[in-house]
């Protein structure tokens, strides 16, 4: 664009220099052809006079003659003396003229004019006679007088004299005429060479006039050209290119590419801020105008500048043309455009990389599956098969269970929200299991799907349609429970269970009705304790005692309701080891588990020396939770604000992770008592401990407890 | 050649570069120390923080520094600004571990003049000094 600007500017300044020209040299060809013409004008007369004078010297001789003649025979001599007078006058006018013009300097004339002069002295006294000629007597007739016989001996000498002169002063009028005659003949030349000149000028200048606008004319076609050629360039490339200059502002020319990337068309002139500002986050904004106003310094070169380019992968979301949002992820380079005095603008290539992007992440995410199932196979190996094999058929049945429940019809928001919550305890059941057991990519899955539930609850209101995403996430949950038992089998080489399809009912009920035998559960509780410490940062000991003595009918819900007790006392029991020394207690905190036969029936005592529960805090929980009102948290006592730990929904922690935050763990552990036909209890010490005490009747009454 | 340094326009021939070396690691430091690429390099000191730095500069007004990011006390982006306060015309390469784009770019905008992405060849850190001395 600027070069094509310079190119006219260039063309227009030699036009107008032409066209000065050619008005210069016809002016001055014009001026001077006038002048010659005017010359040779007056060229012309002098000439026609210089021609009619060389007659007068003959004219006047021959007069004079005849002057003479008639005084001699005493004949009238006014007329003839007349008649000389008047070509005397002429002839002395035309020499006049002749001085007058501009051939006065001509040696002819001078010389004609001496010549001329010489006549004075005769002929003066003839012109001037006017006395009377002749006296009359009747005796002699007539006879000159003596006037008369001077005036004749004075036109004797006149006509003597001038038959002498006239020839060389005839002979210098007709030199002269001959002069004037070339000078006139040479002025024409001029003239005509003058004319012939001008005309050729303004020949060649109109040539070259043409033959300029024809090279303008081409230039102007391969300008266009080269303009057509970039504008094809601009709409087709798939790169969104632009010019920022020195103020961070975009340039007029772009390609069509952006328009789609941006969604927009309105470049010109926009600002590099203004172009990001709505698409990506504020942060990452900051830096991208920092980091182009750095490329405007010299204190880095490119290289540099691009490994530290903060746009290589920018993450914006758009307008998607339909209403909805669009995520895209774009490839900013920069190229700085040298000046003379250093960076003159910055060439921006943006290219959509999304499609790259997306590969990629799906590469990493096939990678990290592939990773996991080698994580979860080495998890399984530590894992005893027995254990496994007994999780996966509670995990199963549990799932199952779910299953029925979403199958369940339901109306009402009401009957929406109770399978929610019977979903959500199940799950959460499943959770705690497959945590104990170090069953990562289980217990991740279960969590996601918990999340889902969650989000559910929080809906303002439930139709069917909002469980539609649950069946399918629930399938993808059991398809990934039958590779593991695929996996279990072939690492173990046992037969997978046949009891896993049994017809879905409660849970409880179906592990009653499938017994095992009874596994050591004191490993899967150390585990747990073990990951429990690691990633809530918890120092304690766990220590068991008396599980071989559970009933093979009880060992389900005793390990379930074990898993959600360790979990909430390393979670809200046991403090930080800096919480307990500045309380003097020891560093490393103490959890017990122990079981015993009691009379007829059986009794789990689990206590953990830490914080213990509050009661202001479990009510203001509960009122956070929208559980209880402020009015009826300040009614409660010490025994109904315990008793809020055992309600659905209830938790005091804040964040949700996967060890606690959901509310549904000692709820679900005082229904499995309950369904048990136990009695559960809890005592506590703030600052010293949490005591829970579970009783269960004798096993054989159980199955009569649950129907 | 540096500008607005007396020394760099004496005409003498060789002119030595003094170096100041600051990272919070041991092991770096020794590292960089080790450079043995540039007779014209003069190691004038070594920093284990920002502070450090400030005083071990003002002491030995070092024509080159290296830069680590995080750092106790005062890290590396602060005490980039108080140096390029102190003396405009110093050469700072940052050495650190960010991957952080937006950090580099913060660091450049502070005053630095070069960024080195640990871990680092030898030849990575040489290439990148030489850019730092051109």
């Amino acid at each position: 664009m600027m070069l094509a600007g310079t190119e006219r500017r260039r063309r227009q300044l030699v036009i107008a220099g032409l066209g000065t020209a050619l008005t210069l040299v016809m002016g001055a060809v014009l001026i001077m052809g006038f002048r010659l013409a005017t010359h040779m004008r007056a060229d012309i007369g002098s000439l026609q006079t210089a021609s009619t004078a060389q007659t007068y010297p003959e004219e006047i001789s021959h007069q004079l003659n005849s002057l003479r003649d008639r005084l001699e025979v005493r004949a009238y001599s006014g007329q003839a003396l007349a008649d000389l007078q008047g070509t005397v006058k002429r002839f002395e006018q035309k020499l006049n003229e002749l001085s007058v013009s501009g051939e006065a300097d001509a040696p002819q004339l001078h010389r004609a004019l001496q010549l001329w002069h010489q006549y004075a002295p005769v002929l003066d006294p003839v012109l001037y006679f006017n006395g009377q000629p002749y006296v009359d007597s009747d005796s002699a007739g007539s006879s000159l007088s003596r006037e008369g016989r001077q005036h004749y001996a004075e036109v004797k000498r006149a006509q003597l004299f001038a038959s002498d002169g006239a020839g060389p002063l005839q002979a210098q009028l007709a030199a002269l005429a001959a002069t004037l005659q070339r000078t006139c003949s040479d002025a024409a030349a001029r003239l005509r060479t003058l004319l012939l000149a001008g005309v050729l000028a303004a020949l060649a200048l109109a040539g070259a006039a043409g033959y300029f606008r024809l090279t303008r004319s081409s230039h102007e076609r391969a300008a266009r050209e080269a303009q057509e050629q970039t504008r094809d360039i601009l709409q087709t490339v798939r790169e969104g290119f632009f010019l920022l200059d020195a103020d961070y502002r975009i340039g007029s020319v772009w390609s069509e590419a952006l328009t789609r990337m941006f969604s927009r068309q309105d470049f010109a002139g926009l600002s590099f801020e203004a172009l990001l500002k709505d698409l990506v986050a504020p942060a990452t904004l900051a830096t991208a105008t920092k980091y182009i106003k750095l490329l405007w310094g010299d204190r880095a070169h490119e290289n540099l500048m691009k490994s530290i380019n903060p746009l290589g992968q920018l993450e914006i979301t758009v307008d998607n043309g339909h209403g909805g949002k669009e995520t895209r992820y774009l490839q900013f380079d920069f190229h700085r455009v040298m000046g003379p005095e250093g960076v003159k603008q910055v060439l921006c290539a943006v290219g959509d990389i999304t499609s790259s992007v997306l590969l990629a992440r799906e590469l990493q995410d096939s990678q990290e599956n592939a990773n996991a199932q080698v994580d979860m196979m080495l998890s399984m190996l530590h894992v005893e098969p027995m254990q496994l094999l007994s999780f996966l058929d509670t995990a199963e049945t549990s799932l199952e269970l779910v299953n029925t429940i979403l199958k369940e019809p339901a109306r009402t928001d009401a009957e929406f929200r109770r399978k929610l919550g019977g979903l959500f305890r199940e799950l959460h059941g499943i959770k705690g299991e497959a945590s104990a057991l170090n069953l990562k990519s289980i217990a991740s899955r279960v969590h996601a799907l918990e999340d889902m539930v969650a989000d559910c609850k929080k809906k303002p209101e439930l139709t069917g349609n909002d469980f539609l995403p649950l069946v399918l996430r629930l399938d993808d949950l059991l398809a990934h429970l039958r590779s593991v038992r695929e996996m279990a089998a072939r690492l173990t080489a046992l037969p997978a269970p046949a009891a896993a399809a049994g017809a879905p009912s409660g849970s409880a009920a179906l592990r009653t009705q499938s017994p095992r035998p009874v596994e050591d559960l004191s490993p899967a509780l150390q585990a747990m304790a073990a990951r429990l410490a690691e990633d809530h940062a918890k120092h304690f000991r766990l220590t068991v005692a008396g599980l071989s003595e559970v009933p093979p009918s009880y060992a389900a819900t005793i390990k379930d309701c074990l898993i959600q007790m360790l979990r909430n006392a390393a979670v809200h029991g046991i403090e930080p080891p800096e919480v307990r020394r500045a309380h003097t207690k020891q560093d490393v905190g103490v959890v017990s588990v122990h079981f015993r036969k009691v009379g007829e029936g059986y009794e789990l005592l689990f206590e953990d020396d830490g914080a213990g529960i509050g009661t202001e805090a479990l009510k203001a929980a509960a009122v956070r939770r929208r559980l209880i009102s402020e009015e009826e948290a300040r009614g409660m006592d010490t025994r109904a604000a315990m008793a809020l730990i055992f309600r659905p929904g209830f938790t005091t922690q804040e964040d949700v992770s996967m060890d606690a935050g959901r509310g549904v763990g000692m709820d679900m552990v005082a229904r499995s008592v309950y369904a048990l036909g136990g009695r559960l209890g809890v005592s506590t010490h703030p600052g010293r401990f949490t005591r829970f005490k579970i009783l269960l009747p004798a096993a054989q009454t159980v199955s009569s407890a649950v129907a | 050649m540096l500008n607005g340094n007396p020394t760099a326009m004496n005409g003498d021939a060789k002119r030595c570069f003094k170096l100041l070396i600051v990272d919070d690691s041991n092991i770096m430091r020794r590292r960089i120390e080790r450079l043995q690429q540039f007779e014209d390099l003069q190691l004038v000191g070594t920093a284990g923080n920002g502070l450090e730095a400030l005083e071990l500069f003002k002491r030995t007004d070092p024509d080159v520094v290296t830069m680590d990011l995080t750092m106790p006390r005062m890290d590396g982006i602060e005490c980039i600004g108080q140096l390029v306060a102190l003396k405009p015309a110093v050469r700072i390469l940052v050495i650190s571990a960010l991957a952080d784009k937006a950090t580099a770019v913060e660091a450049m905008e502070r005053g630095a003049n070069g960024f080195l992405e640990k871990p680092f060849t030898d030849r990575q850190l040489n290439e990148a000094i030489a850019d730092l001395m051109r």
